[in-house]
């Protein structure tokens, strides 16, 4: 039962996502057209290019709707709702998330073409810069509920939130959980005007539904561990625990698009010196911070 | 407990033959890519046998440090792609010896070496988290503490050995405007 509501809350979560984006990039509210377009996806030809990895190439957009269904599963969205409240939770979250290069590595190798190729390999650049952004800030987030599983992390929140205790843990998670799901400004690996789509430009018909489904479905993983990790995950007044948890990863989702919608591409160079000259710097004050404070307020 | 050693079984068995997939293919990024699955394998076998920080950690450890072996693969082998159909093994007899003798003894001290009590039941994995970071923080700090220095002076003599050193007269290879200069007179 648990599973089939998280695994309809994603759907649902990526259908709205998809109209919100539509509206943002044309300005009109079609809440259809995110399902037609997926529908006529379904008629097209799936091309093939010539000499492919096919391996790579048929499990690269599973893998990565896989990676991020996986995610999800271990974020809770009330204290019961959770597929698996694993003990090593927020690692196991690092570790699925992981895979996404993993994916986009085989999507960019897997169709034999050079703009596919490059965006792969890009985003192997990419996580270089942003992986030590997700894994530091979650760090302070465990030292402060003293456990990995997710559930306490939400509990330890209790009094006051982390966007709060640790506001430049957060700033650095969203900033690294938008690299991750490569959303503009981040979105180097398939750059579209640049690598004519990068990863995705092989991708036709089902394949590359898969291929966009999944990636919605990424952003509202990372959005709920935002949410999980930074904003008190279900707690709130007055709602229902579900609601807060939904509400609060919408809004999460909705402010990566628009951060996207206006600023400009990132160079990989520039957001490589950039991670690495001021990121993890600031990351590791941030959990030297929250060790003080942990240590002097009781 | 019949559960747990079938899981560990099929996971091992997973594990060896993508490590014999590592080998059987010519493209650099399959066979890397194998290997990422063979060791991912291995973290599965640590989840079943109930460890499961360790699990994870392997399976997470392995998805970056092989995507980037990758690379390194690409860049330096003549046919990446394998589409030239290379061999990539050589030494044959000696490499079936090597590997007989290693699996051997493998084998034997598994067999034979005095593993102790055997324990029904497994710390639960609160637990055991914080039972391998007092054991990290104690015992083996030293070791680990050494090991990670070694690796960053590593990591730092690399990239100070990559970056071109800055002599008047020594041309880096920057394509600045006294040596475009130069290059146009010399072509000239």
């Amino acid at each position: 039962m648990t599973v089939a509501i998280v695994l309809l809350t994603l759907l649902v979560g990526a259908w709205l996502l998809a109209v919100i984006e539509a509206w943002l990039t044309t300005g009109r509210l079609r809440p259809v057209a995110p399902l037609l377009a997926g529908l006529s996806h379904l008629g097209r030809e799936s091309i093939l290019a010539r000499k492919p990895d096919r391996l790579f190439f048929e499990t690269a957009p599973v893998l990565l709707l896989v990676v991020a269904v996986l995610g999800a599963a271990v974020l809770p969205l009330t204290p019961d709702l959770v597929i698996a409240d694993l003990a090593t939770g927020a690692l196991f979250l690092n570790a699925v998330l992981a895979y996404v290069l993993v994916s986009l590595i085989m999507a960019g190798w897997g169709p034999n073409g050079a703009y596919a190729m490059i965006g792969g390999w890009r985003f192997l650049g990419q996580l270089i810069a942003y992986s030590m952004l997700i894994v530091m800030p979650i760090t302070a987030t465990a030292m402060r509920a003293e456990s990995l599983l997710n559930s306490v992390i939400v509990e330890s929140q209790a009094g006051l939130w982390n966007i709060v205790y640790q506001p430049l843990g957060f700033v650095l998670f969203f900033i690294a959980a938008m690299a991750l799901a490569f959303r503009s400004p981040f979105d180097l690996p398939t750059a579209p005007g640049e690598l004519a789509g990068g990863v995705d430009a092989e991708y036709t018909g089902v394949r590359l539904t898969v291929l966009r489904l999944a990636r919605l479905v990424m952003l509202i993983t990372l959005s709920a561990a935002t949410t999980v990790f930074f904003l008190g995950g279900w707690q709130g007044p007055l709602l229902p625990p579900w609601a807060w948890s939904l509400i609060k990863t919408l809004a999460v989702a909705v402010s990566m698009l628009l951060v996207g919608y206006y600023l400009p591409r990132i160079r990989e160079a520039d957001l490589l010196g950039w991670c690495w000259k001021f990121g993890i710097p600031l990351a590791l004050l941030n959990i030297l911070i929250v060790g003080l404070l942990i240590l002097v307020v009781p | 407990m019949v559960a747990q050693a079938f899981f560990v079984g099929v996971f091992g068995l997973a594990a060896i033959g993508f490590g014999v997939a590592v080998f059987r293919t010519a493209s650099m990024v399959r066979s890397a890519l194998a290997l990422l699955f063979s060791q991912a394998a291995v973290g599965c076998m640590f989840l079943a046998m109930q460890a499961e920080f360790l699990g994870v950690l392997q399976i997470m450890m392995m998805a970056t440090e092989m995507s980037i072996m990758a690379i390194f693969m690409v860049m330096f082998m003549m046919d990446p792609g394998g589409l030239g159909g290379m061999d990539m093994s050589h030494q044959k007899r000696f490499s079936i010896g090597a590997g007989a003798i290693a699996a051997t003894t493998a084998i034997s001290v598994a067999l034979f070496s005095d593993w102790g009590p055997i324990f029904a039941e497994a710390p639960d994995a609160a637990m055991q988290t914080r039972e391998l970071g007092f054991e990290m923080l104690d015992r083996s700090m030293l070791i680990f503490e050494t090991a990670a220095i070694t690796i960053l002076t590593a990591m730092i003599a690399a990239t100070a050995v990559a970056i071109p050193v800055r002599q008047p007269g020594v041309d880096t290879g920057k394509l600045d405007k006294e040596n475009g200069d130069k290059e146009q007179e010399a072509s000239k």
